[in-house]
């Protein structure tokens, strides 16, 4: 009798979530040896962390504020994976959702709903528009939306370090890349933590009942499960991967719009903080569940706050960029070895 | 320094067989891909190992080439006890194998495919010190390649030649090739056969693995049968037949009971449910696959199709239920011609589909057992009202369709693939039972299953039968066919050789068929058609 390991076609949602638990550890393990080889005593800076996130409101309404675009961002990508695609161009969505709402918001005048509303529309209108041509490519010429997704991020930057830092850049200030204060805002009910927090929140819920309750979501699933299965069951599958894909870039315009109208308030050349990359770790970590969505954007949330409490005291925020990389380096490793259990096998085989 | 340059050595009584494998078993999870396998290679032998699909004719040399080791069993070369961990050690042992599907580099050259991942390749080399080398290798193997062209410029069988160089440059003494001429013209298959024959004459080996009658007859001398991971038997060629191959291929060993008798309320044979009408349709490489079917499919019978897997099986499961364009003729249903050959049209007709690939075409084997089991009612109610799915209706109806089934789900939420391949192609069966109201096309039902499972099966095709529901059933089992079917039609190279009357058929004749041998010399058949 020997043992050995094999490998099964299914991972238990268990030894999923073990590996990604054991994957935060293993990441934070890594990130304080590399501190404490920088000469930073990484125990007490981890308990400084700890206080300052969650022993004080400041602490709080920062996680909360962060957390609103990756709960979306994350919810974004999460759509996409449901039907086998991946949408890397959330950062792009997200600064074309934030510069719609901004013109919007700068160039319109009306009653503050109101213009909310319009600023909304134009966020989702924003997000939707950039992933379009990604999304035909995709569905008519089968081109890899990895590639035209990631791309089309940089042109998204660009142009809206141009237009902060130009056109409509704010007159004699002396900050670079902003644009001046839009008038309308999303009202707060914690603290500096605006209704957006609660809008993403729903957005998760309404998103994971469409996919579970509605036909369109089996035949997402379906189709992203096996795209020749569902095509041999009559399924749409190309029109289904369109509509997937235009919900996803709105939902990540809509990150951008809650962050200009909410948090921000004015357009600013790097305003994504690269929340739409981050939104593929929400996402990954999340399983592309995206219940699971809400509580995987809370951990990004924590490890982003602690980056900028690093930051005070002297440490590269890379630090904390490593550390989320080094968690879904980690994860993926994890979720390889969640599929291989330990197995006997009699040697006769007979 | 090179063996293949040596003199023939072809072993004489006392001479230790080049490649000898003894009680070779592997198993994946659920599957007995192959069990108590001994096969002997000869040096200067081409040797063909013939199975139908899934028989574990690859498996077997994967074990030899070092991708797989196996479960059980010993490998000996030249009489000595073998160990591969990896295909680069079977190749230092001189065993080297082209796959069904090439492993080449498309963007690179051949001379830097031919040089890729080889010891012998020179530390520096410029592109026209490989192109000199590879066109040297080309020349000493008479084998014609363009060193300087670009893998995805190249043909199939320009392709193929690309790998036999590569593996005989590593100097290998046992050419393994995994159905070679599935990617072939006819033209191509003789220059090939001629390269081999080449080879096999400066004392090398050749395993030759394939499941065309035609061929092997042609190419090898010696043949070992492979069945259900099984090998059944080792014949020298000159003392074969088509139909002793056919016979040992498709077996004897499953005793069915004959399902042709009707139960007396149920009718004999009515309209005609389907028919095709000189249906030509082409494969997924763009050739050929479907020839001018003529095809009639009566309701309440059962038409078996009888065929070596790879003449057109496929394509016309295909066309049946209209997942596959055609590129000439007509399809009739109920005697009126279906324009819009789409799956969704052919659904709506009451054509359901037991695919021959299951994890591919039947289920998302990542999905849960619900999610599978709805999959052709998913929008019908209960199971969705308007436009919103209602999960606890949809397991409601899974739970149907497992208990018609009988198979035992403790789960319905746990992903599909969990269950055995028997249990997951019952259900598949039975959700495609409940939508085929005019016909159901099952394409080798019964590949992978055991007999139980088997039995189960047929058993599902005589209830629809009887139901006057029309059965079209493809399989390599003969037995199977002939116990089952009200007529048998056998389909070869993507035309219909005949159809009979299944009392007025014989598995000789059908056997001969299969092989392509239009004509049987002795007992006249009868064509219905």
């Amino acid at each position: 009798m020997t043992w050995r390991f094999q490998r099964f076609p299914s991972a238990p949602a268990g030894a999923a979530l073990a590996s990604r638990i054991a994957a935060i550890v293993l990441a934070l393990a890594v990130g304080g040896v590399v501190l404490a080889f920088t000469g930073v005593n990484p125990i007490p800076l981890a308990g400084e962390v700890v206080r300052s996130t969650f022993g004080s409101g400041f602490g709080l309404e920062d996680l909360g504020l962060l957390m609103t675009p990756l709960m979306l961002t994350g919810l974004a990508v999460a759509v996409t994976l449901r039907i086998g695609i991946w949408n890397i161009g959330a950062d792009g969505q997200f600064y074309m959702g934030a510069l719609c709402a901004a013109a919007v918001g700068l160039f319109v005048k009306g009653p503050e709903p109101l213009m909310l509303v319009a600023m909304a529309v134009a966020g989702l209108a924003g997000g939707a528009l950039w992933i379009l041509v990604p999304t035909l490519a995709r569905a008519y010429a089968d081109v890899n939306e990895l590639i035209t997704t990631l791309l089309l991020n940089f042109v998204a930057t660009l142009i809206v370090y141009y237009v902060a830092t130009g056109p409509w850049h704010e007159r004699g200030v002396m900050t670079l890349g902003s644009t001046p204060r839009i008038r309308y805002q999303l009202p707060e009910f914690f603290g500096s933590v605006h209704y957006g927090f609660l809008l993403a929140i729903l957005a998760a819920v309404v998103m994971a009942a469409v996919l579970a309750f509605t036909k369109w979501g089996y035949e997402v699933r379906f189709s992203g499960a096996n795209p020749q299965a569902a095509r041999f069951a009559g399924i749409p599958v190309r029109r289904r991967i369109i509509v997937a894909m235009l919900v996803s870039g709105a939902i990540a315009g809509a990150a951008g719009m809650l962050e200009v109208a909410g948090t921000v308030h004015r357009l600013q050349g790097g305003i994504s903080n690269n929340f739409g990359y981050l939104g593929i770790m929400v996402a990954v970590l999340a399983r592309g569940s995206c219940l699971g969505v809400i509580a995987t954007a809370a951990l990004m949330a924590i490890i982003l706050n602690s980056g900028i409490i690093l930051q005070t005291r002297g440490i590269n925020t890379n630090t904390v960029l490593a550390i989320t990389g080094l968690i879904l380096f980690f994860t993926a490793i994890g979720d390889e070895f969640a599929h291989y259990r330990l197995v006997t096998t009699d040697g006769k085989g007979k | 320094m090179d063996s293949a340059l040596q003199p023939q050595d072809i072993g004489g009584p006392g001479t230790p067989p080049i490649v000898l494998l003894r009680g070779i078993a592997k198993y994946f999870p659920g599957v007995i891909a192959n069990a108590d396998v001994d096969l002997e290679v000869r040096r200067g032998e081409i040797h063909a190992l013939l199975g139908e699909n899934g028989a574990g004719k690859s498996t077997l040399m994967n074990i030899l080439t070092g991708i797989y080791q196996p479960d059980a069993g010993e490998i000996i070369i030249d009489g000595y006890a073998a160990t591969f961990a990896s295909p680069v050690a079977a190749i230092a042992a001189g065993i080297g194998m082209v796959h069904q599907h090439f492993k080449l580099v498309q963007a690179f050259t051949v001379a830097e495919n031919v040089h890729l991942g080889w010891s012998e390749t020179p530390r520096r080399a410029s592109a026209s010190q490989l192109e000199a080398r590879t066109r040297a290798l080309a020349e000493r193997f008479n084998l014609d390649v363009r060193p300087d062209a670009r893998v995805s410029d190249l043909s199939a069988g320009e392709q193929q030649r690309v790998e036999i160089l590569r593996v005989l440059a590593r100097q290998a003494r046992v050419l393994i090739l995994d159905e070679p001429t599935a990617v072939l013209t006819p033209a191509e298959a003789r220059e090939l056969f001629k390269a081999l024959r080449e080879f096999r004459a400066r004392g090398n080996a050749v395993i030759f693995i394939s499941h065309k009658l035609d061929e092997v007859l042609e190419i090898s001398d010696r043949i070992s049968i492979l069945r259900g991971g099984r090998k059944v038997s080792t014949e020298d060629t000159a003392e074969c037949s088509h139909r002793m191959l056919a016979t040992l291929m498709v077996g004897r060993e499953i005793v069915l009971g004959n399902y042709r008798n009707r139960a007396t309320q149920a009718q004999a044979p009515r309209a005609s449910a389907l028919s095709l009408a000189g249906v030509s349709a082409l494969d997924d490489n763009g050739r050929p696959a479907l020839r001018e079917v003529d095809l009639d499919v009566r309701a309440g019978e059962i038409l078996g199709i009888a065929g070596v897997a790879g003449n057109g099986q496929r394509e016309l499961s295909q066309v049946l239920t209209g997942l596959r364009p055609i590129t000439g003729g007509q399809v009739l249903v109920d005697g009126k011609v279906v324009r819009s050959l789409d799956p969704t049209t052919f659904a709506g007709l009451g054509i359901g589909h037991i695919p021959e690939d299951r994890l591919r075409s039947g289920i998302a084997p990542s999905l849960s057992i619900t999610d599978n089991a709805v999959l052709r009612e998913y929008e019908d109610a209960p199971v969705s009202h308007g436009p919103l799915y209602r999960p606890r209706a949809a397991v409601g109806l899974a739970r149907t369709i497992a208990g018609a089934a009988g198979v035992a789900v403790p789960d319905f939420g746990m992903p599909i693939r969990n269950l055995s391949g028997g249990n997951q192609q019952r259900l598949v069966a039975r959700r495609e039972m409940r939508i085929a109201r005019k016909l159901l096309v099952a394409a080798y039902p019964s590949r992978g299953l055991d007999v139980g499972a088997i039995n189960t099966m047929l058993r599902y095709f005589v209830e629809l039968r009887d139901a006057a529901v029309a059965v079209v059933l493809i399989s390599e089992e003969l037995d199977e066919l002939l116990n089952l079917s009200d007529r048998i039609a056998v389909i070869y190279e993507g035309r219909i050789m005949g159809t009979f009357n299944t009392e007025d058929a014989d598995m000789e004749t059908i056997g001969l068929l299969m092989g392509g041998q239009r004509q049987a010399t002795h007992a006249p058949l009868h064509m219905t058609s």
